[in-house]
């Protein structure tokens, strides 16, 4: 429950924060960190626009969307606290809703028939499908360094020890803060903020969204973050008493908020061709955190 | 009534359908036969259920002296596939009764086709039912031939022609493999019932003979490099028959596999990694050639392999679980292989059903000429996406339920195993996540192909939706998925108590220890429930929202340009180009165009033609048969047509019997 509502809490500002970050990092003020969800709220009290194309698919996609991640995100646990929902192999559970929302997501963009939005809901189920295995990697490494196989189970008997633990540490977030920038199209695979079509990848899917549910869509991408975000700082709020987790889980939010900013500021957006490339090699790295859980637990003879 | 006699009235009731059919008018004809199959799926049935409640059949037919007495068994592992091909049967034929209605004046054809389904189905359920090396492969053949000859039901196409006669083919190639396992054992045990199998097990090496009936079943079930007749056979067919032999026919060579597996007594754990590596293998290869096809019934095909590579993965784990003792890998393995069995033969009928409906309406299968078919047959589009997401493993519906568990098994494999398991079962686990995205672009390529945008081409008449005969045994297989996907305890303490019953009495399964695993699984069934629940609320909060404020409805958003049409809409072949790129390594393109010339001032009209070919078949096979060719043709001077020289050939063979006899050499 209480995972539920920082994540939500987080939601709020998450997106102001990359902004503000992107703002100062290019030289000016930004607006207010509120100003996304204020945007998001405005769009909620609006009419929409439909196209003469579009089936029932497109009216239902974005709240299957929307709830998909609701969903998921019941599964994040807190520090000691279990999340709403908690079980043995409860992180496939999570995959595979996320995997039920985007399904839509892609056929709602489909159901437009504009070949611009074919093209993004092209790269968007190759890209998803690319990172699927480093999740699945990442997650199960874990799952033999602690013997357990739901996300609670796994991140409180997590715990730290040696140096290799450290550097594990350190390459699962690594790889957790890629797969969000993948799952969200953010920078180095998709840049958000350019205007050409022909170079976006989630953007394009929802060009002929508009009203109540490009608000829905937005506010997903939002909690989508803090999801991410709450996942990665369970790996640090494991043992600590509920005041610093909190105080820790808030911190490591506004980080990755603010690396979010600094990476889109600093990098551009690579080639569309070489993402591929690059979203396989998260597998690599996932397989690399494997080798170091089989070193720690001394299986390497 | 006994179970004996409801057997012996099944094969009575097979034997008046068959009589009967061909006297009927053709109107009805396929309303009888759909009869006629009910009535067996009922009396087959009852015996099923009660070996499942656990009261098995065995029965022996007294025989020769040569054959032996022939068992028939019915256990509970026999059941689940007898109750799996009565269900899929049942579905198929009534099916049949709408997808078949265009047809009416071909009454001899008819005939044929609907006595054939009727031992088609009679003829499976004795492959479960006989126990005797030389009855199952009679039964088997008959299964292979009724299936070929309704598979090549439109025999006037030459392609059709040549679906069948390599289905033909390569289902001998795979009797050949049985037989001489079969004649093996024989000669080993002298016994051709299959309790001698188990008791070869016991004393000699295990990989050779398991190797003889994998590959014998293996061709049935598809596993690559042995799948090559999937991708022909199944376009070809008429849609419930692609339907039944997807759901059920490639299930058989699954039922066989396991039948074996259950019996073997050692080399466990070299048989059980190379099941699970060939199976990962084909899911993958399986799932990568159906994201490229255009023909969507080919597609299906592909998609079938994969699922087969997911069913045998279960099969790997069980062995693997078997060889180290663990229980809990043994049970979930076998119990997640057996549920998508019986999930797949579900959505996998209803997609061929739900695009069979298409064929009917567009007479096209390939899926570049449609789009936007949602705005004339609804109720098929909502039926083949409920199929698409069933398939793709998601949640709340029941392809979910067999893919968790056989993750669970995986993440127990890499806890309870040494070094090498542990890497074989993560890489595993994420081949099988892998599988899982691919198929959700397949399917969302496919649905949003055929029927989401706009028409891409005019057809020639225009598609309505399919009557109400066709749509009702899809909404049928519809609900039973859906209890599977909210119940999932159920079915899963079913093939708890079934496997229990068939596992050999040295590695019992204590029931006990799985309590936790069935509130696990009765716990997901609850949360599908809860998102579901979550989903309407959402759906409806939105709907309050959208309709208190105004809507307008203009043309698609053209990123401002003002003159698009329709044939500007994303194809499906650019959909999924990219990963064809990526991946061409395994699928193959093939491209027949000219180049413009430098001279060619004004160059002439040309085509531009690709397509798909399949990696095993066109680099392995077709090499093969193309030397096997050229070298037979040297022998080309034998077979000349003088009859003079065949009279000498008789000649020679009397002349090579007559010394052979004098010299002693025969």
């Amino acid at each position: 429950m209480i995972s539920l509502v920082l994540i939500v809490l987080t939601s709020l500002f998450f997106m102001g924060l990359v902004i503000r970050t992107k703002s100062i990092a290019s030289g000016r003020k930004g607006p207010g960190l509120f100003q996304p969800m204020k945007d998001i709220i405005r769009l909620w009290k609006k009419g929409a626009v439909y196209s003469n194309t579009t089936s029932f698919i497109f009216q239902i996609a974005p709240s299957i969307y929307f709830s998909s991640i609701l969903m998921a995100i019941l599964v994040i646990p807190f520090g000691h606290y279990k999340g709403i929902i908690s079980f043995d192999g409860d992180f496939v559970f999570f995959a595979y809703v996320l995997a039920l929302g985007k399904f839509f997501s892609i056929i709602g963009a489909l159901d437009t028939g504009s070949s611009f939005e074919g093209m993004g809901a092209s790269r968007e189920a190759l890209y998803s499908m690319l990172a699927e295995p480093a999740f699945f990697i990442l997650m199960g490494s874990f799952a033999l360094y602690t013997g357990h196989t739901s996300f609670h189970e796994i991140f409180t008997s997590l715990h730290f020890g040696s140096y290799i633990s450290y550097g594990l540490g350190a390459l699962a977030t690594f790889v957790l803060v890629m797969i969000a920038m993948i799952e969200n199209s953010r920078m180095p695979v998709d840049d958000p903020k350019t205007h050409l079509e022909l170079t976006m990848v989630h953007e394009v899917m929802i060009l002929d969204n508009s009203g109540f549910d490009l608000g829905l869509i937005l506010y997903g991408t939002n909690l989508k973050f803090a999801m991410y975000g709450a996942l990665i700082a369970n790996f640090f709020t494991g043992s600590f008493s509920i005041l610093i987790s909190i105080l820790i889980f808030l911190g490591v939010q506004m980080m990755f908020a603010t690396l979010v900013g600094i990476l889109e500021s600093f990098s551009a957006r690579f080639r569309m061709g070489n993402n591929a490339q690059f979203i396989f090699t998260l597998t690599s790295i996932s397989i690399l955190i494997f080798f170091g859980v089989l070193l720690i637990m001394g299986k390497f003879v | 009534m006994d179970n004996f006699w409801l057997i012996v009235s099944s094969a009575i009731i097979t034997g008046t359908g068959i009589i009967s059919i061909p006297l009927l008018p053709s109107r009805i004809k396929a309303f009888v036969n759909f009869l006629f199959v009910l009535l067996v799926a009922i009396t087959t049935s009852i015996p099923a259920i009660n070996a499942l409640l656990g009261n098995p059949m065995d029965i022996s037919l007294a025989g020769s002296a040569f054959f032996g007495d022939i068992p028939i068994r019915i256990d509970a592992l026999s059941a689940w596939f007898i109750l799996i091909i009565n269900l899929t049967c049942v579905n198929g034929a009534f099916y049949g009764i709408g997808y078949m209605k265009p047809y009416h004046e071909r009454k001899a054809n008819l005939s044929l086709h609907w006595t054939l389904f009727l031992i088609f189905q009679t003829s499976m359920l004795w492959v479960c039912m006989l126990q005797h090396s030389l009855a199952f492969l009679i039964a088997w053949e008959m299964m292979s031939l009724s299936s070929l000859f309704l598979v090549i039901f439109e025999h006037e196409k030459k392609e059709t022609l040549k679906a069948g006669i390599n289905y033909m083919v390569q289902m001998h190639i795979g009797v050949a493999f049985l037989t001489v396992a079969f004649i093996g054992v024989y000669f080993a045990q002298g016994s051709f019932d299959f309790l001698a199998i188990s008791d070869y097990f016991g004393t000699n090496y295990n990989a050779w003979l398991f190797l003889l009936f994998f590959i014998g079943f293996g061709i049935k079930a598809g596993f690559i490099p042995l799948h090559s007749w999937l991708p022909h056979a199944h376009p070809a067919a008429p849609s419930h028959i692609s339907g039944v032999m997807s759901g059920v026919i490639v299930k058989l060579g699954i039922y066989g596999i396991i039948r074996v597996a259950l019996m073997l007594k050692s080399e466990l754990l070299l048989i059980g990694e190379t099941v699970l590596i060939i199976s990962i293998l084909t899911g993958i290869f399986g799932i990568l050639n159906a994201s490229v096809h255009r023909d969507f019934k080919k597609m299906l095909a592909y998609c079938t392999i994969e699922n087969i590579g997911i069913i045998g993965a279960g099969i790997g784990l069980f062995l693997i679980g078997t060889a180290y003792n663990n229980n809990m890998l043994m049970v979930i393995g076998l119990s997640g292989a057996l549920l998508h069995t019986l999930n797949h033969s579900l959505f996998k009928s209803l997609l061929f059903f739900s695009v069979g409906s298409v064929y009917q309406q567009t007479h096209t299968r390939d899926m570049e000429k449609l789009g936007g078919l949602i705005k004339q047959m609804p109720q098929t589009a909502i039926l083949f996406l409920i199929g698409s997401i069933a398939i793709g493993g998601l949640p709340p519906l029941n392809g979910f339920i067999s893919e968790f568990l056989i993750y669970n098994g995986f993440l127990n494999g890499i806890n309870t195993i040494g070094l090498t398991h542990s890497t074989l079962m993560i890489l595993s686990l994420a081949s099988l996540a892998f599988i899982g995205g691919l198929s959700l672009l397949t399917f969302t390529k496919t649905f949003g192909t055929i029927f989401l945008g706009n028409p891409r081409q005019q057809l020639h008449s225009v598609p309505s939706e399919v009557s109400l005969w066709m749509r009702a045994p899809q909404y049928f297989i519809v609900a039973i998925m859906l209890t599977i996907g909210l119940f999932p305890q159920f079915y899963f303490s079913v093939t708890l108590q079934l496997i229990q019953s068939v596992l050999p009495a040295s590695s019992m399964v204590n029931l006990e220890t799985f309590t936790p695993m069935m509130a696990l699984m009765g716990n997901v069934g609850l949360y599908s429930m809860l998102f579901l629940a979550l989903l309407v609320a959402i759906y409806l909060l939105r709907n309050y929202f959208v309709s208190h404020h105004p809507t307008q409805k203009t043309a698609t958003w053209g990123c401002g340009y003002v003159a698009p049409n329709v044939q500007m809409q994303y194809t499906g072949k650019s959909f999924s180009k990219s990963l064809g790129k990526l991946m061409d390594m395994v699928v193959k393109e093939k491209k027949k165009y000219t180049e413009i010339e430098a001279g060619e001032i004004f160059p002439q009209t040309r085509n531009h033609n690709s397509h798909f070919v399949d990696f095993f078949e066109n680099t392995i096979f077709d090499r093969a048969t193309k030397q096997l060719l050229k070298f037979l043709n040297y022998f080309q001077f034998i077979q000349n047509g003088k009859v003079q020289m065949y009279v000498v050939y008789g000649l020679f063979f009397i002349l090579l019997i007559f010394f052979g006899t004098i010299f002693n050499l025969i």
